[in-house]
């Protein structure tokens, strides 16, 4: 049996092409998210890191520096690096830390930067998060995983180039209304489908951008967390999965293994099925990951995805809102950070943080992040707690 | 010369035997001893019964596209490339599926799904080459 988690501070940088150092963006988002918990890094007893390019900035082993630099350097650090999904995954090493009782209070960060190394550094670089001797060795970028998986998909099921324009426009439209947001612009499925071609199917518009950024949470037990006074949100399921790290390696390209044994694992263990989420952040890296992730939570039947959204049920006001922040697609996509940055989502809308976007009503949220083309995945569950 | 070093020398590793077969127009796969499930040449434990002792099975390199993109915006050392597919495609006499690279494709219509393929060596610079086989 494992203790109750909680996260009771949360805060990010705005995301986009920022100037400062990586250690500079991190600290800026660290120092809001304990600002946000009423703590001092006093009461931090551990770090946890997630980056993928620092190199690209000069800087690994980026847990001691930063601990170093929030003026706990006795406090233990770890950085953990899981391709796009670092952030997730260290989310659930702190969570399960803290859970275990090792820990009554840690720091969880996120960080990239690396719009300073260009577009076409940076495309090869996160080609090396892929099974780079079948894939980026071949010629594949990161778009082009994602179109291959994209055709599958719209060969199987029937599905439109309009179909995943839609997810776009929706998630633009929701960036719109986060001041954090690094592509706050609203487009139509006409601006989409005009967009140039990066990797056929898949248009410019149909991709993330590249981000820096940083996002920090602050993980509690149960007991600290009712002390604090502050408002918090508890952490009711945790699931990880993997897939084989190639595409190549998957009998159904239409689907994410490791989203849906991680979604498994946390519905499980928050004892609730999909039916009961009242919001998402999900994983779009592209938009054809959107349309995969919300069929492989559960949320709509196999090849039933497009459809929905382009009915409006992924809307803010719909059924099952999608993203709510803008998703990686507008808010953007620092790839340590990313992870870390659905967290951060979670814990604005619940404790009234989220003006403009907020989801009416909800009081059960779910993030999904996954590294690669779903390689590693990690799924968390949250729970509104009112405080009287 | 010690002994150990001529013997070090004469050994390919996983991947050298993968791109030596390659060369001549096959894919190298593994077959488990133990249950007969066949994995890729750099595959180390039988993915079923996670048995590690294999044979190997030189497989014809023709296949069927699965699916694949065209890459418009292509990544750094692919920039002279020319127009050109990544492929993901279904060996034949195999549940094995492989990905390379198909040069000369300019649009969907150069290559449906199904289409046949085969291998035709391995560079160094654009790493497994395939063609398409005429109908």
């Amino acid at each position: 049996m494992t203790n109750k988690v909680c996260v009771v501070g949360a805060g990010s940088t705005k995301y986009g092409k920022l100037n400062e150092s990586i250690i500079e963006i991190a600290l800026s988002a660290a120092v809001d998210a304990i600002n946000s918990a009423g703590i001092t890094p006093k009461d931090i007893q551990a770090g946890y890191i997630s980056n993928v390019f620092g190199v690209a900035d000069r800087q690994v082993h980026m847990a001691p520096v930063i601990m170093s630099n929030l003026g706990i350097p006795n406090v233990p650090g770890l950085t953990i690096e899981s391709a796009c999904g670092s952030g997730s995954v260290m989310f659930r090493e702190a969570y399960a830390n803290v859970a275990a009782g090792f820990y009554d209070c840690v720091l969880a960060l996120g960080v990239e930067k690396v719009t300073h190394t260009g577009t076409a550094r940076s495309t090869t670089l996160f080609s090396y998060c892929s099974d780079f001797f079948y894939e980026g060795g071949n010629g594949a970028s990161f778009p082009g995983l994602f179109a291959s998986m994209a055709r599958a998909y719209m060969t199987s099921h029937k599905a439109s180039e309009e179909d995943l324009a839609n997810v776009a426009v929706k998630n633009h439209e929701n960036g719109l209304l986060n001041p954090k947001a690094h592509v706050r612009k609203k487009i139509t499925v006409d601006d989409v489908l005009k967009s140039p071609v990066v990797a056929d199917p898949l248009k410019l518009l149909d991709c993330c951008p590249f981000s820096d950024g940083a996002s920090a949470v602050i993980l509690c037990s149960e007991d600290f967390a009712k002390k604090s006074g502050r408002p918090y949100v508890e952490i009711i399921g945790s699931g990880r999965g993997a897939s084989p790290a190639a595409v190549q390696g998957r009998e159904d390209i239409t689907t994410i293994p490791s989203t849906v044994a991680a979604a498994k694992q946390a519905y499980k263990m928050a004892g609730i099925t999909p039916k009961d989420i009242d919001f998402a952040e999900v994983h779009d890296c592209f938009t054809i990951a959107e349309i995969i992730d919300i069929e492989d939570l559960g949320f709509f039947p196999k090849g039933k995805a497009a459809r929905a959204v382009r009915e409006g049920a992924t809307r803010l006001t719909g059924d099952i809102p999608v993203n709510p922040s803008g998703g990686l697609k507008s808010k953007g996509h620092p790839i340590g950070a990313t992870g870390v940055g659905q967290v951060v989502e979670v814990f604005d809308q619940f404790t009234g943080r989220a003006d403009g976007r907020e989801v009416k009503g909800a009081e059960i949220a779910l993030t999904h992040n996954f590294g690669a083309t779903g390689a590693s995945a990690a799924v968390h569950i949250f729970k509104k707690v009112d405080r009287k | 010369m010690s002994e150990t070093s001529a013997s070090a020398k004469q050994q390919q590793s996983s991947r050298e035997k993968f791109i030596a077969s390659a060369n001549k127009g096959k894919i190298l796969a593994n077959k488990c001893t133990k249950c007969g499930h066949l994995v890729l040449e750099t595959v180390f434990f039988c993915e079923k019964c996670a048995a590690n002792k294999f044979e190997p099975v030189e497989l014809g390199g023709t296949g069927t596209v699965v699916t694949y993109t065209i890459q418009a915006v292509a990544p750094e050392g692919f920039e002279d490339a020319g127009s050109y597919a990544w492929v993901v495609f279904k060996v034949d006499n195999s549940q094995l599926r492989v990905s390379g690279f198909l040069g000369g494709i300019k649009k969907p219509a150069d290559l449906p799904i199904g289409s046949k393929v085969k291998v035709n060596g391995f560079s160094p610079k654009y790493g497994l080459l395939i063609e398409k086989l005429a109908k």
